[in-house]
């Protein structure tokens, strides 16, 4: 057990970097390329929906801004996608810390749907922009220049890449003093404004930060695919399963979304494989969710961890402390709806 | 002695109730200042007027000389104003140790990226833990404290800040008589160390023995402030408690 505590990092990267060589068939490029790059895109929805509890349901908006900046640059300017991207990313974090800027002043489901609303009208300029986006047939870019059974390999070791670097990036917020304000945030807002956090730049900061990988991906993913059009570049869909991800991996911690990515993105291809239709897939996974937030409420990470410290030892030290953390469990549903009562309780007491 | 915080005229009206109407309240630099007065007097609101949760309607709050008035609540912290709550708000996910390190006086962009808990700010966490007994709990979380550990943990808390002066919102509410003594000594002790208090109590007991100066509010306008003994037998006071 302390054996594995200590190599599972080193193995499971040796793992991903031998992958691609082990299973040789396009397929599993594809897949090897798509777990990665939702794991980095839940990853860093993670930051602003885990860690701040702030949860965007329009990030696809990001990461079809992305997508659609890579490809319009590639086919005007002639940049190279792969190069591009990280740099095009710093733009779209600086329109989310904009747009963030202005939505962040609500909360809770009114935050929900005005990042729903944002998605829209991203969805709605692209469709309408003709001539820049092509409208609705989409954007198509050059081929990149490797051979085609070879093509996937680049990608899935370039996204590795920024995986580990947005790995990196959460895991160095949640212990700076910035990831302690962002949590303080989650935690009890007012109190946190109260006590001398800087609530507003803080989200506005983490909410650009989260914005910058997924935009990221959407640029890798735009010259993945060679063709974008605004119904898959802007799809709600892309947004939701970050965040069903994280959820089910552990919302707030740093490997919950990445474990998530791992389980959800292969379990989809099997469904989509085992029943054909789309929409099946769709409902079995949320089929699945729910499951998941019945029994694990907190997703898979934090359960473990829970039930590691209840074999340990029992640790509590004082008489009533169990009841009274109950009674605060149970106040809190953990619902959006809750959420916003709750916080309006606060703010007007 | 100067006056460190003062209120002018300050008024806020919710809907069609006036909470809070021309206020005049001053605060004098090293006092233990009282705030009474009965149920749905304004007490609350005039404290979430001050601390910048709300902004007032007319009126103006100025705190060292400084007009404090839009400030949002963070800034106003930044000031050296911190306060507690009536009923208790810490961070509940979070540990012991970690609820003291977030309050913060003012915070650099270097130290926003630096790690979340310096050595110093440990050591100073640990020495006011210390002072509330509650060092041999610092890994728990909040949520698992008990209610009296709870409060005295929210108090430890804000002094991180390192307030000039500290607001409290019944701070002997709801706990024992053991815990309410440690409390009074507690304020005590901290105001000979230089903080100023503000302190909103229902307890009579608690309010004529800690304090110097007493405010009463009925009403949402000040009814009367002097000594402790010369409210308690204020016959406007004893009316506006009592009722006639």
């Amino acid at each position: 057990m302390e054996l594995l505590r200590r190599w599972w990092k080193p193995i499971a990267l040796l793992t991903l970097l031998a992958y691609p060589w082990i299973y040789r068939a396009p397929y599993y490029h594809l897949l090897g390329f798509n777990v990665l790059l939702f794991a980095m895109m839940a990853t860093s929805w993670n930051i602003m929906g885990g860690y701040t509890g702030y949860k965007s349901l329009g990030h696809s908006a990001f990461y079809g801004l992305g997508a659609y900046l890579v490809a319009v640059a590639a086919n005007e300017l002639g940049w190279n996608p792969l190069v591009s991207a990280p740099f095009l990313a710093v733009i779209v974090a600086l329109v989310a810390v904009l747009l963030g800027w202005i939505m962040l002043r609500t909360s809770g489901s009114a935050f929900v749907i005005s990042t729903i609303a944002m998605l829209l009208i991203f969805r709605l300029v692209a469709l309408n922009l003709r001539e820049i986006t092509k409208g609705a047939p989409g954007l198509s870019q050059p081929l990149p220049p490797w051979s085609p059974e070879f093509s996937r390999m680049p990608f899935y070791y370039y996204i590795l890449f920024w995986l580990l670097i947005a790995l990196f990036i959460s895991w160095y917020i949640r212990r700076s003093r910035f990831g302690l304000g962002l949590v303080a945030i989650r935690d009890d807002e007012g109190k946190a404004e109260m006590v001398g956090v800087n609530t507003t730049l803080y989200k506005v900061l983490a909410f650009g930060i989260s914005a910058y990988f997924v935009a990221l991906g959407g640029g890798v993913w735009s010259y993945f695919t060679s063709h974008i059009s605004p119904v898959f570049a802007f799809d709600i869909i892309v947004g939701v399963d970050m965040i069903l991800m994280t959820m089910l991996g552990g919302l707030g911690t740093l490997w919950g979304p990445v474990l998530g990515a791992f389980i959800l993105v292969p379990a989809g291809d099997f469904i989509l494989f085992t029943f054909g239709s789309n929409t099946i897939y769709l409902a079995i996974i949320g089929g699945l969710m729910m499951l998941v937030i019945i029994f694990m409420p907190r997703g898979i990470l934090p359960t473990i961890a829970e039930w590691i410290e209840n074999r340990r030892a029992p640790r509590i030290a004082h008489e009533g402390a169990h009841s009274m953390a109950e009674m605060y469990d149970q106040s809190k549903g953990k619902t959006v709806a809750e959420d916003e009562s709750s916080h309006e309780r606060t703010a007007s007491h | 002695m100067s006056e460190l915080l003062h209120t002018d005229r300050v008024s806020r009206r919710f809907g069609g109730i006036q909470a809070v109407k021309d206020c005049n309240v001053s605060v004098q630099t090293g006092s233990i200042t009282g705030l009474i007065g009965p149920n749905g007097s304004g007490k609350t609101t005039l404290f979430n007027l001050i601390t910048g949760v709300y902004i007032p309607d007319e009126g103006e709050i100025f705190f060292e000389g400084k007009k404090i008035t839009n400030l949002p609540p963070s800034k106003i912290c930044h000031q050296g104003l911190s306060r507690t709550f009536q009923i208790t708000r810490l961070f509940w996910e979070m540990t012991v140790l970690e609820n003291m390190i977030v309050p913060i006086r003012q915070v650099g962009f270097r130290s926003l990226l630096g790690p979340n808990m310096f050595r110093y700010e440990i050591d100073r966490a640990m020495g006011l833990l210390e002072r509330v007994g509650l060092t041999h709990l610092k890994d728990e979380p909040a949520r698992k404290l008990s209610f009296g550990q709870q409060k005295l943990l929210e108090f430890a808390a804000i002094l991180m800040a390192d307030p000039i002066m500290v607001m409290l919102d019944e701070p002997a509410g709801g706990v024992n008589p053991t815990m309410i003594r440690f409390i009074m000594k507690l304020i005590q002790d901290l105001n000979r160390e230089g903080v100023t208090f503000l302190v909103v109590e229902h307890n009579m007991g608690v309010v004529m023995e800690l304090c110097d100066h007493m405010i009463v509010l009925d009403q949402g306008t000040k009814l009367a402030e002097g000594p402790p003994a010369v409210i308690q037998i204020n016959p406007a006071v004893l009316d506006a408690y009592l009722g006639t």
